[in-house]
């Protein structure tokens, strides 16, 4: 099975399928991915979409079938009700854990009210995903640094440190409570990822879904190249994504 | 005379991730049908160890004239004598000047660069320089160069990638003497910037080993045919190249 760990359930497809996964998943199909967490996408750039994007994400996974993991969002400047909104996100919608992208969010990862969430998280065993490797809000050693303030928090780096910073990724995950999902980096660096990071903590992901372009393809092209084994491969694409959301 | 296909950015040797050896690389290019590549130094060689670098790349290239197109690097920072070596590496056979900010120290529109850009134009070969890292190599300090030295021949490698993939297009579109270089920018969005700006001012670029040699170009030809691909295949990298004369 291959699991596509990190996605989004972009405006474009909202507006396209109004809430119909069929067309999304058909480009899972094409590329023989068979899951993937969705993301949401307009409520990580607008304040004011945060609870009607969540809601959406919900339901095209609902409507999945179950191929479709969702990961909703809030919004940490507006304070108290963003921790609402998370807690709703994990427990109401049943969210298996959240997404933040604090670069376009517009939040440091020192802010008081992420870190109430952060704790939330913590409490009922949920992951938080990051875009990560972007000054100066979500660089991988910033999430880094929340994973000493939050020990019992899952934290996974959505880009391996994306493209230049893949190194600083790789400090990151020193820590047992972050994982890293290889979507970003480029071959090598991939490669050594694999080798030199644990390899229980890694995942592989695509971005497919921001816009309608099919980026896939390449990404799992590119993953399948690397010159890793077989049983790590399947480890990277399968088992780990499956014990991140029973028992991180 | 059929134009050669012609990858414009390989880094050759071994240093921390790059593990790329000739045979290697000829394998790759035979396989993928490239026809020539241009050989750049690994990191180490243009942080420090210049004249070492642009040796090994003068020798291999030598040793397959028809394959291999020599590139040298200077790091600005040696200031006089960085621009002695670029001279004596291009009149020694180099046909581009590799800069990369991020391993070089500076930023990419940076006064310490000014002097090698300069002697580069001066001797006819265009400069590539790896953009995409913050603070100190994005597309617009690469267009701040581009004003200042409208004679040069700039080459923006990787597209701004990965976060400044946004600015690519306006600010290829602020200096006509930029083209851009594909690898790591992905080849959807690298097609996307060339239907913008001119396919005339495209560059395709595996950065093997750093990316896969023969899987970027089968990606990148799925989306840009051959017969279609507006000389980003080898046309539009020799005519910069052959300015100094033909190789």
């Amino acid at each position: 099975m291959i699991i596509d760990c990190h996605t989004h359930w972009g405006q474009q497809w909202e507006e396209k399928s109004s809430g119909n996964p069929a067309p999304w998943l058909a480009i899972l199909d094409r590329n023989k991915v068979d899951r993937a967490f969705l993301m949401v996408c307009e409520g990580l750039f607008r304040q004011d979409r945060v609870v009607a994007d969540n809601d959406h994400v919900a339901r095209v996974a609902k409507a999945s079938g179950g191929r479709m993991i969702p990961l909703g969002t809030a919004c940490p400047p507006i304070g108290a009700p963003a921790v609402a909104e998370a807690r709703r996100c994990l427990t109401t919608l049943g969210m298996p854990g959240l997404k933040f992208h604090p670069w376009v969010q517009g939040f440091s990862v020192a802010d008081k009210t992420f870190h109430e969430i952060c704790a939330l998280a913590g409490d009922l065993k949920k992951p938080i995903f990051f875009h990560d490797g972007t000054p100066c809000y979500c660089l991988s050693e910033q999430i880094g640094g929340l994973a000493r303030m939050f020990p019992k928090t899952v934290f996974v780096l959505g880009h391996s440190g994306i493209l230049w910073n893949w190194r600083s990724a790789l400090e990151a995950v020193r820590f047992p409570n972050v994982w890293s999902c290889l979507c970003g980096p480029h071959y090598r660096a991939m490669e050594l990822l694999c080798q030199r990071a644990d390899s229980d903590r890694l995942l592989w992901g695509s971005d497919f879904g921001f816009g309608m372009a099919d980026p896939i393809g390449y990404r799992l092209g590119l993953f399948m190249r690397t010159r890793i084994s077989d049983t790590l491969r399947e480890k990277i694409l399968d088992h780990n994504p499956r014990r991140l959301t029973s028992n991180p | 005379m059929k134009t050669p296909i012609i990858d414009a950015y390989c880094a050759l040797g071994t240093d921390r991730e790059y593990d790329l050896d000739a045979d290697t690389l000829l394998r790759g290019m035979d396989q993928a049908g490239v026809d020539r590549a241009v050989i750049a130094p690994v990191d180490r060689q243009m942080a420090v160890y210049n004249r070492e670098g642009n040796e090994f790349l003068l020798k291999t290239a030598a040793a397959h004239r028809d394959r291999f197109i020599p590139a040298c690097s200077v790091n600005p920072w040696y200031g006089p004598p960085a621009v002695a070596e670029l001279r004596r590496a291009v009149e020694a056979g180099a046909r581009l000047l590799v800069l990369f900010p991020l391993v070089q120290g500076m930023q990419a529109n940076d006064e310490l660069m000014w002097p090698v850009v300069e002697a580069a134009a001066a001797l006819r070969v265009p400069v590539y320089i790896h953009v995409g890292a913050y603070h100190n190599s994005t597309p617009w300090q690469v267009v701040d160069l581009a004003d200042r030295y409208p004679q040069a021949d700039l080459i923006m490698g990787h597209c701004g990638a990965t976060d400044f993939w946004m600015d690519v297009i306006n600010a290829a579109k602020a200096a006509p003497n930029i083209c851009i270089e594909s690898s790591l920018a992905r080849p959807f969005l690298f097609k996307s910037y060339v239907e913008a700006i001119g396919f005339d001012r495209g560059l395709m670029g595996s950065y093997s080993p750093i990316d896969d040699f023969v899987f970027e170009w089968e990606e990148m030809r799925k989306l840009i045919p051959p017969e279609k691909d507006g000389g980003v295949y080898g046309k539009n990298l020799l005519r910069l190249l052959e300015k100094r004369g033909p190789l």
